[in-house]
């Protein structure tokens, strides 16, 4: 066994591994079930032995790896048409928590003890089983925990308040290369990209990173990080000017005596505090 | 009708325009169609504002002539 061999069977097996993985598809890599682990471990292993040892004949290690992802493919397959195969292929979950209680059957079944279960808790950040309304363990071994209600962290909807959506930002610049297809999805073409580059007082070549936000906005990053770039906050001025202009209709209308340009005046000092609160959620940073 | 108050009258005019101006850029600009929706509304409410003082700066200024 020379280091050439070595050389050479590492070539082949890692061809190999990389079609095979490449076909299993991203599933087998995240390694949700029973199933894919075993799969996981044995590929890897199988390669590893053909590699280092002499004895091994190499078309006996790439027949092992064909049958062990063949199985595995057409598991996968086979799972997806059937829910009782899946639950034993595929394993099922066990209740640990419910109801805040533990479920000591299933700490049994399953062989945790209660200092396992505790450290999974304390892995979460959770130290007091009491704040624990529902936990379970999935297939694979990993604790999924839901907290009680008044444990979770706040959110806007339990404040009531309005958030309005955002969609995800578009990266159009990237290590200086303009990202045609993410400037093409948020509806931009390149001047524009050119024009918003220069209020902001800069120009493509010097950008290394940029992003287009809900509202339009872009935000880069310099090759150069001496250099700062203004903050743009285009929509924050806008409410100012809002707020600013209504306070002045509303000071015209007392300054006024005419009654008839009064009301005129005091009318549209309503209308543009209506804009204002309607406008306001979308305005804020 | 006070001179300065004129003046006062005429830039608020203008601030309601760039208001106008700036929300149909956002508008236009915005990926989400709930943004879009409110403000192209909020551009129009700003446009008839616009429209009504624009008037009362007219009807003003024919009586500061005569």
């Amino acid at each position: 066994m020379t280091v050439f061999d070595v050389m050479y069977r590492s070539l082949i097996f890692i061809v190999i591994l990389f079609i095979i993985t490449k076909i299993l598809g991203k599933k087998h890599i995240s390694q949700l079930s029973l199933f894919e682990y075993i799969t996981g471990i044995t590929l890897g292993d199988i390669a590893g032995e053909v590699i280092m040892s002499k004895d091994m004949h190499i078309m006996h290690g790439i027949t092992g790896l064909l049958v062990f992802s063949a199985v595995s493919y057409f598991s996968d397959y086979l799972t997806l048409k059937n829910r009782k195969l899946r639950e034993i292929i595929e394993g099922k979950d066990t209740i640990i928590i419910q109801d805040g209680k533990i479920l000591e059957e299933g700490l049994k079944k399953e062989k945790y003890s209660v200092e396992d279960l505790e450290s999974l808790l304390r892995d979460k950040g959770i130290f007091k089983v009491k704040d624990v309304e529902y936990a379970l363990l999935e297939p694979k071994g990993k604790l999924s925990v839901l907290l009680k209600k008044e444990n979770q962290p706040l959110t806007a909807k339990d404040l009531g308040l309005n958030m309005p959506n955002e969609k995800e930002p578009q990266t159009v610049i990237m290590d200086g290369q303009i990202v045609y297809e993410a400037l093409r999805k948020s509806g931009k073409n390149l001047e524009w990209l050119k024009t918003e580059l220069e209020k902001l007082g800069t120009t493509i070549d010097q950008v290394f990173f940029a992003q287009i936000d809900t509202y339009g906005e872009l935000s880069a990053d310099l090759y150069q990080d001496q250099i700062s770039i203004p903050n743009q906050n285009e929509r924050q001025l806008l409410l100012a000017v809002i707020k600013r202009t209504q306070a002045e209709l509303e000071m015209l209308s007392l300054q006024t005596e005419e009654p008839e340009t009064q009301k005129i005046y005091s009318l549209n000092a309503d209308k543009m505090k209506a804009i204002q609160i309607k406008i306001e959620p979308y305005l804020r940073e | 009708m006070l001179l300065e108050n004129f003046i006062e009258i005429k830039k608020t005019l203008a601030a309601i325009k760039g208001i106008e101006a700036q929300l149909s850029i956002l508008a236009l600009n915005s990926s989400e169609e709930e943004a879009q929706i409110a403000l192209h509304e909020a551009m129009i409410e700003a446009g008839q504002i616009k429209h009504d003082i624009q008037k009362t700066v007219y009807t003003l200024e024919r009586n500061k002539k005569s």
